[in-house]
């Protein structure tokens, strides 16, 4: 972590070769003796007593180094083809230079990319995104999506839903175990046969399976994220290797339950890609039971999720039915309503996630409400930390049994598919 | 028996071939694109000058609230303390900055560059 802030920070962020000090981790969370023991320790960077380093950096008369400005050394240079060499040294290669999952990849030939390329009507000099997280400004061309999508086995076909999700490249994450989802709707579901029927979540389905995956490399080459250069979860995530990819039943919605897509204004023609962030899921694990129905188990582990405001169902169209049916949600809204309305949580364990400490305490310490409000409660009230319009509804499954999940991702706004045909 | 001599010299002739065309196969040279891409770097910017002393002078402490405004808050007030028991005469100002750790706060920025001398900025990870 502190090579990210000396060397990336400084070439990529903020271009200052700023003096740190190194406190070790983990520092949330730990007894007062333990930052008392950091503080009258070493610094982890120069191995010398933490707070004269601290003193030497403030007082130090500057290196000649530390006082130029001016502008930035050339980059290293990224040639568009790689050396020649044997398929079993190249495979070595893109796993030493972190470019995979450590599955085996499709080597990008110049013919193979040429091929994906037919995939989309876009040049491959078209610039999909400039990458400037996590620092940098690297600019994601058609070309570079194409390289990616044969790396991971995608047919041309795909092209369009993979240059859609390439404009979320790099993929969210965090010191924490973030993770990410990827959300299919309209016709392009059918086109390139992706499975939103039984076993949706599954491993049973080409399209799902590499169009998650081609988020995961992308993010790993275009994105630079690198385990210990740019990404230092403790725990990481395994749904990074498939990023939740799912696509919504939308021909087995209720009568007035809409499609994600459509109800976030696309058309049901359209087709669109939508991009969540979160950490967790739950599973209902059996069917559903008359004497507690879904949407009062679904409140009941949403309680255990409800960290950063954002949450989505993912459930059966055989719950769905049964919700509308017996329990009157007519609508996607009338669900989200009724969870926001009734899942609650006390302001201690609302502020005891640390994202939420994070991200709502210093708004709430600075009087911006809910959050301030929440502050002058006693820490077992309890409080309804859901907002109906942050809690989408998804309608996934074969129709076998009467199950669910719950999740804490927060989805976005969908993403056009059809602009990258 | 010669037949018979002259199938196993036949199947040992196919094997040496099979071999050398397998090598041959394997050490074929391929060239493959490349999925990186050239990362321009930032211009560099100078560090401001440092001060001669800190005797007093006014250094601030900023939390910037990762994980929570309590999380590192304390390490700051170990820092205080670290500075009154072995430097009395500088004068430390211990804040959380207001927001959440990627939210700007210039009035804090304001403050320290008229009331301070020195700023340490943390703690991240």
């Amino acid at each position: 972590m502190m090579k990210y802030a000396v060397e990336y920070n400084l070439t990529n962020v903020t271009g200052m070769p700023i003096r740190y000090i190194g406190i070790p981790f983990p520092v949330a969370g730990q007894p007062r003796e333990v930052h008392k023991r950091y503080v009258r320790g070493n610094d982890m960077l120069s191995g010398k007593p933490m707070m004269p380093t601290v003193v030497e950096h403030l007082t130090k008369p500057l290196t000649k180094d530390e006082k130029y400005t001016g502008p930035a050394p050339a980059p290293t240079p990224e040639p568009r083809f790689l050396p020649p060499d044997t398929e079993e040294n190249l495979q070595r290669l893109f796993k030493d230079k972190d470019w995979t999952d450590y599955n085996p990849i499709i080597l990008p030939t110049e013919e193979r990319v040429r091929a994906m390329l037919e995939g989309t009507s876009h040049a491959p000099d078209k610039v999909v995104k400039i990458i400037d997280w996590p620092g940098g400004k690297r600019e994601f061309t058609v070309e570079k999506v194409a390289i990616c999508a044969v790396m991971v086995g995608a047919k041309p076909e795909y092209m369009p839903l993979i240059l859609a999700v390439a404009t979320q490249v790099p993929f969210g994450n965090s010191t924490s175990s973030m993770a990410n989802m990827i959300l299919v709707n309209g016709p392009i579901r059918d086109e390139l046969g992706m499975n939103y029927k039984g076993n949706a979540m599954g491993p049973h389905n080409e399209v799902n399976s590499v169009v998650g995956r081609s988020l995961t490399i992308m993010s790993k080459t275009a994105g630079n994220i690198h385990h210990g250069v740019t990404t230092f979860s403790t725990l990481g995530s395994n749904l990074q290797y498939n990023n939740l990819c799912i696509a919504e039943n939308e021909e087995a919605l209720p009568q007035g339950w809409q499609p994600y897509h459509v109800k976030n204004k696309f058309k049901p023609n359209d087709s669109t890609v939508s991009f969540g962030t979160g950490w967790t899921y739950i599973s209902s694990v059996g069917e559903a039971q008359k004497s507690y129905p879904s949407h009062l188990l679904m409140r009941d582990y949403m309680r255990s999720l409800a960290a950063i405001g954002g949450a989505t169902v993912i459930m059966d169209p055989t719950v769905a039915e049964l919700l509308k049916a017996d329990y009157n949600m007519n609508t996607k809204d009338d669900l989200s309503k009724y969870l926001a309305d009734n899942v609650e949580k006390t302001v201690d364990s609302f502020f005891g996630n640390g994202v939420a400490a994070t991200m709502y305490m210093p708004m709430a310490r600075q009087g911006i409400p809910p959050y301030s409000d929440y502050l002058k409660l006693p820490g077992d009230t309890l409080i309804k930390p859901l907002n109906a319009r942050s809690i989408s509804i998804l309608v996934v499954g074969g129709g076998i049994q009467t199950t669910w999940f719950v999740t804490d991702f927060g989805l976005g706004r969908p993403v056009s598919i059809d602009a990258w045909r | 028996m010669k037949r018979i001599f002259m199938s196993v010299r036949l199947l040992l002739l196919v094997a040496v071939l099979a071999l050398i065309s397998n090598t041959l196969y394997c050490s074929e040279k391929i060239t493959v694109m490349n999925p990186a891409i050239a990362n321009p770097m930032v211009d560099r910017v100078a560090l401001t000058e440092r001060l001669d002393s800190l005797d007093g002078k006014t250094v601030y402490l900023v939390d910037i609230n990762w994980g929570g405004p309590d999380a590192a808050y304390g390490v700051f007030e170990e820092m205080k303390i670290w500075f009154n028991e072995n430097m009395p005469k500088v004068n430390v100002v211990v804040k959380r900055k207001a927001g959440s750790y990627m939210a700007d706060d210039p009035a804090l920025w304001k403050e320290i560059g008229e009331k301070g001398n020195a700023a340490l900025i943390g703690v991240s990870g």
